[in-house]
């Protein structure tokens, strides 16, 4: 069998059909990711707990969030470099509806859940709009979607001023740090509600179970990722990602699934904008140096989709997110500075798109 | 006929002195660092003095980032105008803006630099850096030392510290860390159990100083150095349950953080004067420009320190950043 221009000096057709080969790049991600469990919890103290596993989940959760719509568009062919901002946008948008409408006299929970929905609504459009450029205007949607980030980000700008808002209704901050069971060895064990406790001993000593936030991203994710994988929407997502003319062909309204892709995508970065409120009890609008859009790309092509489209999952998304998280946590808990965590998430990155290019049969079941 | 030639002659008569009048306003630039509320409140101090004074204030766009590469090309770009008397700024880098602002000097327009200095801000001795007016500021030091005495009264004198600072690179808040970790220092039962860099975003400052509660169980005392670091470590403490028993020292006094003070989730507040430097900018640069007068090189409006007991006092109001 005459070898592949791709080969340097190693055989990759014969490698690829090597099963244990196979097994192992196909699911590399994953591995990867129990590997470092296990060794950062030998290099770092306290590494190995509930409180910082907590930690890391509830710093991805805007990541898992924004990498899950992400994984949509990217399965369709295209991009989504919006969401950064347009979660900023909500944000802000979300917390001057709840402080306003607070401030107006209605009760807390009407001005809160007017915030949410009024946010959610917001963040929609959007997505319409970029669904709409690149599906009825023909407009790449590296463009269209770069349109709307300086839009996001110059609307959110607008209303904030650059200051945070502030003065949200205290139950903001109780919903937005709330577990859904606690465990103290003092007062035993509670369901929902925080025990009281004064003593820094025995705060510290809290066990708190599943934070509420991340209850709600699961559900979330559970439902989506059954959208993807078991629905004709779903389908249709991945064959307009490979081959857009089999797609038109097959007789499937493109046009009007791509809106619908990217509303998704608006609508991850609208949740992740909303939550953000309840996490830090207050609106920020997003930094420049943040670079979420950039990080949810990186954890979908590290979970295994294609950035030609076609091809990943959210389950894939979800462990290349976890992966990016893990990774910066556990070098931060062994002390190493910030700037080589950012040098480790690129060397990760780039391993994965040299396995994508050169294993593509293994990372991509047939 | 001749009424209507009279009438027009007037009119052009006015308007001469108008535009006369006009033109003899002095300009006085603004190139700030950043969009926040830091600048926004300095320009608000800039603004009301210039007012005061009779002249006017042209603002230079708030670059998105820190860093030469977003404030250069808009201060290019405020300077083409051609019209400015005098600049002031704030550079965003110790060595980069030192040929831009010296071919600006050169061209005839005083510069005076705010907030952040050239070369190492000391303008009095000869370099390639000492062609400013002046430099007005806080002393980053100074406040980073005195901190550190204030939360070391608040632990009375002994445990750990933990200190959340943002970018690198950057003048200010680097002063800041020098002096908290000279003011540390002076207090041998007192340690400094880390430092982190979030780069500004505040989730990575939660996340981070959620980490060093997590190292250090017995941590005493957070110092966050700016507005975002200072919230995120606020955020990550509150959530631990952990507000009071870890001291929180913050600096600038944004609205977020002064009811936070009020809410019990901050201990301490270090105010610069922002709106004071401002207007001192534009007082010193119109007593220069029409007077000559010989301006001192190095002008620091000091600070003002909130805590929970006088976050109320009325005097202490006007130096919230609004």
């Amino acid at each position: 069998m005459a070898k592949s221009n791709n080969d340097f000096f190693i055989d990759f057709e014969k490698l690829s059909r090597n099963r244990t080969i196979l097994l192992v790049g196909r699911n590399w991600a994953f591995i990867f990711l129990i590997s470092m469990l296990i060794l950062f919890s030998f290099l770092g103290k306290y590494f190995f707990s509930l409180r910082n596993f907590n930690n890391i989940i509830l710093g991805v959760s805007s990541l898992l969030l924004l990498a899950s719509g992400e994984t949509f568009v990217i399965i369709s062919g295209g991009i989504d470099l919006s969401i950064g901002f347009v979660m900023g946008f909500v944000c802000i948008s979300s917390s001057i509806i709840m402080r306003d409408l607070n401030a107006a006299g209605y009760s807390p929970i009407i001005s809160i859940i007017a915030g949410s929905f009024g946010g959610l609504l917001l963040g929609l459009i959007p997505g319409i709009i970029n669904g709409y450029l690149v599906a009825k205007l023909r407009v790449p949607p590296f463009i269209a979607t770069l349109g709307m980030w300086g839009i996001a980000n110059g609307l959110a700008w607008r209303l904030c001023e650059g200051f945070p808002i502030g003065f949200l209704p205290l139950q903001v901050r109780d919903i937005g740090n709330a577990y859904l069971a606690y465990f103290s060895p003092k007062k035993g064990f509670s369901f929902l509600i925080k025990p009281e406790l004064t003593e820094r001993g025995d705060i510290l000593s809290l066990v708190k179970i599943i934070p509420i936030p991340i209850l709600l991203i699961t559900f979330i994710l559970v439902i989506f990722a059954f959208i993807l994988s078991r629905t004709k929407f779903g389908q249709h997502t991945y064959i307009i990602g490979g081959n857009v003319d089999a797609a038109i062909r097959a007789g499937i309204n493109v046009p009007l699934n791509i809106i619908k892709i990217y509303m998704i995508s608006s609508f991850f970065a609208s949740v992740a904008g909303i939550l953000l409120v309840f996490k830090l009890n207050m609106g920020v609008h997003t930094q420049y140096t943040s670079s979420y859009e950039l990080f949810a790309i990186a954890a979908v092509i590290i979970g295994g989709a294609s950035l030609t489209g076609g091809k990943g999952t959210i389950w894939g998304t979800i462990i290349g997110v976890l992966l990016i998280g893990t990774l910066n946590n556990g070098l931060m808990m062994m002390g190493l500075p910030i700037f080589y965590r950012f040098i480790a998430t690129g060397c990760i990155l780039i391993i994965a798109i040299l396995i994508d290019q050169f294993f593509p049969e293994l990372v991509h079941s047939e | 006929m001749k009424k209507l030639i009279i009438g027009m002659l007037l009119i052009c008569l006015v308007l001469s002195f108008v535009s006369v009048a006009c033109a003899a306003k002095l300009k006085i630039a603004f190139m700030p660092g950043i969009a926040d509320p830091f600048y926004f409140t300095m320009e608000k101090g800039a603004k009301a003095k210039a007012e005061e004074l009779g002249v006017e204030l042209i603002v230079g766009e708030y670059p998105k980032a820190w860093g030469p590469e977003y404030q250069v090309p808009i201060l290019k770009a405020l300077v083409a105008r051609g019209d400015i008397d005098l600049l002031f700024t704030a550079p965003t880098s110790t060595e980069a803006l030192i040929p831009v602002l010296k071919e600006i000097s050169d061209s005839g327009i005083p510069i005076i630099t705010v907030d952040t200095y050239l070369g190492d801000g000391d303008y009095t001795k000869p370099s390639n850096y000492n062609f400013p007016l002046a430099f007005i500021g806080t002393d980053n030091f100074l406040g980073g030392q005195v901190v550190a005495g204030q939360l070391a009264l608040m632990l009375g004198g002994k445990g750990k510290v933990f200190l959340e600072n943002t970018n690198p690179d950057v003048s200010s808040v680097m002063g800041r860390e020098l002096g908290f970790r000279a003011g540390i220092k002076m207090f041998p039962d007192m340690e400094l159990v880390g430092v982190e860099y979030c780069l500004d975003v505040q989730e990575t400052a939660a996340a981070q100083v959620n980490a060093a509660l997590l190292k250090n169980p017995d941590l005493g005392a957070v110092f966050g150095v700016n507005v975002f670091s200072a919230q995120g470590a606020y955020q990550a403490i509150t959530s631990a349950g952990l507000e009071g028993a870890v001291k929180v020292a913050t600096w600038d006094a944004t609205e977020t953080l002064i009811e936070a003070l009020k809410r019990g989730e901050v201990d301490l507040i270090l105010a610069q004067m922002p709106a004071e430097m401002g207007a001192l900018c534009v007082e010193w640069g119109v007593k220069y420009l029409t007077e000559g007068a010989e301006i001192p090189k190095k002008v620091i409006p000091g600070f003002f320190v909130f805590t929970q007991e006088n976050v109320n006092d009325p005097e202490a109001q006007k130096y919230i950043y609004k």
